[in-house]
């Protein structure tokens, strides 16, 4: 079984590697063309020179600096708002009542765009990793509370009525029904919200904030490196892509065999 | 009204439909083998076969969406080379059959816009096939807010509305509770009458096959062959108590019952 | 919420938090600096917009939002059309897109400014870049995952290949559309609200910025008061539109 799921894998990527020249070939034009034309420009630079700039970043450890920065904020912030998130939306999932108690004051706050908040926190924590995780924190929230109570809220209902002719108390039918038949879903929303937290903080650090890859992106652009931006650029968009994939393999490996269905 | 339903009454003689030894390999595999029948004009074919012998393939083949792998399907004497509008199709599961988005009237309305019918047109004649399906006032409702049996009619009604000189039915009746099969039934054996089309339906309810059909065909299984072909011999029209306790439709119901235990 | 009393009772918990804002700020435990009361936030909030001042920022802000969100939608559609029905260019294109999509909206802004500089029209085009993907990808996907079964309802009525892309592509598409355009439009709001923040054009972002450098926290707060409200607009908006465009899914027995 799962020697045949590994070669179907191997086999859709085979299938799909001539698809991964159009990219690549893409690179090799813009080389040659700017190399051929001899473009100079503060907003350019040869994709080779972007892959020495990246090597030197790696070499001199500048760029893991700047990565430790990005991830500590996001390291402090989403604990924080997650976890007030979940319990909120754990508890709105399970009480209808609550959730309609809340609905108003969740379609009047839950609009409020999270980049709004940076001036606020700027005025309350100044510059540094305190007023990033606190967008962070603020940005996760929301996504964890709405996510989490739609995730409680959609258990089958059978398996509530299961546990009810079991005689379960209330607190066991949540701590053995409820909660667990919600943890492949609540895993997703922990997943999309590490998403977004990464995009605020960077976002914020290229707004205001002097520290980490979001800084280290529109420094290098500021100050005439085209091709350290890029590199960084390049690099940020490796570890958003490697956060998700890792995250979701981890996700099939927790409830791959047992919730496979009720994951999909 | 009935002008446009007519189909232009076969006056070249000859089958309506014609399997002459045909073979049919899907994937490697052999499904249908040295498969050879004829259907009249305005016949009320019918065919019945356990799950698995090519019932629904053979479907296939007459529409032309399957071509043979040896041997030859005729309509009318010409060889089947694709989809014709002459021929429409019912499918069994009319919940993905019918346009989501579209009313019932914008459904059956597409069969006529394929053919270029005249926008002044079509407006009463979608209104005339409504009616004739028992839909009356129910043009205006989308799919999902139609019962099961509603939705069957709508598929009906756009498969009319093509004028079609052949109509395949693919276990139509299949997913509806009982009384509305039984209405169902009525319903489509009054309509193929009344235009005349000549009709293939595929069923595995040997009782539907006998009330509805003038022939049975019976196919076995591994890979798909006809194993016997019994003549109805029942007045028209047919009615739902008196002919199901006809003598001759008991009769055959053995014949048929017996065959089916036999090849199982 | 067919429920009266618990709607009642929703207002009720939306007028507490306010209660609870106004009695902290009254006891003085937070320096009305970092939290200014509300009567004073609504107050400047009402005088700024009966001025005008405010609410010109509002719809420069909203402007340049919903011209951005417009490009994006306008350009994600027709190219995921494209790529959606057809099998081929989705087979070569997909790594490419899977290799752009990862990269956060905002970090384009630096890039935007490297090559063009602090022009307007640049930060449009940031704008519309950014909140291109959330519409584009769906896109792809609704043109594509069309139901077999419908795929062969057209072959039997010999439907050519533009019809059925209007017919049955565009409203298979269409609910997975609207569902990235609403995505796409909360996009547009925060590249809007970030360019405007980093190249200090006219607008919320840049305002609210100012106020926060120079302690002027009930601008502050006016001002992030009505970036809620212009996201509380776009979800009503897109709320409308769903409910026009797609009337099947909203519609019941």
């Amino acid at each position: 079984m799962f020697c045949s799921i590994m070669s179907r894998r191997l086999i859709d990527l085979l299938n799909t590697l001539p698809a991964w020249l159009v990219p690549l070939s893409l690179l090799v034009a813009v080389e040659i063309a700017m190399r051929g034309s001899g473009i100079e420009s503060d907003g350019l630079a040869l994709p080779s020179q972007v892959a020495i700039a990246l090597a030197g970043l790696i070499a001199d450890g500048e760029i893991f600096l700047r990565t430790a920065e990005t991830i500590g904020a996001i390291a402090v912030g989403v604990p924080v708002g997650g976890t007030v998130g979940l319990l909120l939306g754990v508890w709105l999932g399970l009480s209808p009542k609550a959730a309609q108690l809340a609905s108003l004051s969740i379609e009047l706050f839950r609009p409020i765009p999270p980049v709004a908040i940076i001036p606020l926190t700027l005025l309350i924590y100044g510059l540094g990793i305190r007023m990033e995780a606190a967008i962070v924190a603020f940005a996760c929230f929301w996504p964890m509370l709405l996510l989490t109570r739609d995730a409680v809220r959609s258990v089958e209902p059978r398996l509530i009525e299961v546990a009810r002719m079991l005689g379960l108390s209330r607190a066991r039918q949540i701590a053995t029904i409820a909660i667990p038949a919600a943890l492949p879903r609540i895993f997703t929303a922990l997943r999309l919200t590490l998403g977004i937290a990464l995009i605020v903080a960077v976002t914020t650090e290229i707004t205001a904030n002097p520290i980490g890859l979001g800084y280290a992106i529109i420094s290098a652009g500021l100050s005439l490196r085209p091709e350290a931006m890029y590199a960084f650029l390049v690099w940020l968009a490796v570890l958003g892509w490697l956060l998700n994939a890792g995250l979701i393999a981890l996700h099939r490996r927790l409830f791959g065999a047992a919730h496979g269905e009720v994951a999909a | 009204m009935n002008a446009p339903l007519a189909p232009a009454v076969a006056a070249c003689a000859g089958p309506a439909i014609a399997f002459d030894g045909v073979r049919l390999d899907l994937g490697g595999k052999c499904i249908i083998d040295g498969l050879s029948l004829t259907i009249a004009p305005g016949e009320f074919a019918c065919v019945v076969g356990p799950s698995g012998c090519g019932k629904t393939t053979l479907l296939r083949l007459v529409t032309g969406l399957l071509s043979p792998t040896l041997g030859q399907v005729r309509r009318f004497g010409a060889p089947v080379d694709g989809p014709s509008r002459d021929v429409a199709i019912v499918f069994q599961d009319y919940g993905r059959a019918l346009l989501p988005w579209r009313t019932a009237s914008g459904n059956v309305a597409l069969a006529l816009e394929a053919m270029n019918t005249p926008r002044g047109e079509r407006v009463e004649r979608v209104a005339g096939l409504l009616d004739k399906v028992g839909l009356t006032g129910h043009g205006d409702k989308y799919p999902a807010q139609l019962s099961g049996g509603m939705q069957q009619r709508v598929q009906i009604a756009r498969c009319l509305a093509q004028g079609p000189r052949v109509l395949l039915m693919d276990e139509p009746f299949g997913a509806l509770d009982a009384l509305t099969r039984q209405a169902l039934q009525d319903e489509i054996a009054k309509l193929i009458s009344e235009s005349g089309a000549t009709a293939l339906f595929v069923t595995h309810d040997l009782d539907e096959a006998i009330y509805l059909g003038d022939r049975v065909f019976a196919l076995q299984g591994n890979p798909g062959r006809l194993a016997e072909v019994i003549d109805v011999d029942l007045q028209r029209p047919r009615d739902q108590l008196r002919t199901r306790e006809h003598p001759e439709f008991l009769r055959l119901r053995h014949v048929l019952f017996d065959h089916v235990q036999k090849t199982h | 919420m067919s429920n009266w009393p618990l709607r009642a009772g929703s207002v009720l918990v939306t007028l507490s938090i306010l209660l609870l804002w106004q009695a902290v700020t009254a006891s003085g435990l937070v320096a009305p600096v970092f939290l200014p009361s509300p009567s004073s936030t609504f107050a400047n909030l009402w005088r700024g917009l009966i001025r005008g001042d405010l609410l010109g920022l509002t719809l420069s802000t909203m402007e340049r939002m919903i011209y951005g969100w417009m490009l994006a939608s306008l350009g994600g559609i027709l190219l995921g059309a494209l790529i959606g029905l057809s099998p081929r260019a989705r087979y070569w294109l997909t790594p490419t897109l899977e290799l752009l999509r990862p990269l956060p909206a905002s970090t384009l802004l630096p890039v935007g400014i490297a090559l063009f500089g602090l022009h307007p029209s640049m930060l449009l085009g940031i704008i519309a870049f950014g909140a291109v993907w959330p519409v584009l990808l769906p896109t792809i996907h609704g043109f594509s995952a069309i139901d077999p079964r419908l795929r062969e309802v057209a072959r039997n009525l010999g439907i050519g290949p533009f019809s059925f892309a209007i017919k049955f592509g565009l409203p298979n598409a269409l609910p997975d559309v609207i569902a990235g355009m609403r995505l796409s439009l909360t996009a547009c709001l925060i590249i809007t609200v970030v360019g405007e923040m980093i190249t200090a054009q006219q607008g919320l972002g840049a305002t609210i910025m100012m106020a926060a450098r120079s302690f002027r926290s009930t601008d502050l707060y006016a001002g992030i008061i009505l970036l809620g409200v212009v996201g509380a607009i776009n979800n009503a908006l897109l709320g409308i539109i769903e409910r026009a465009l797609t009337p099947w899914r909203t519609a019941h027995a």
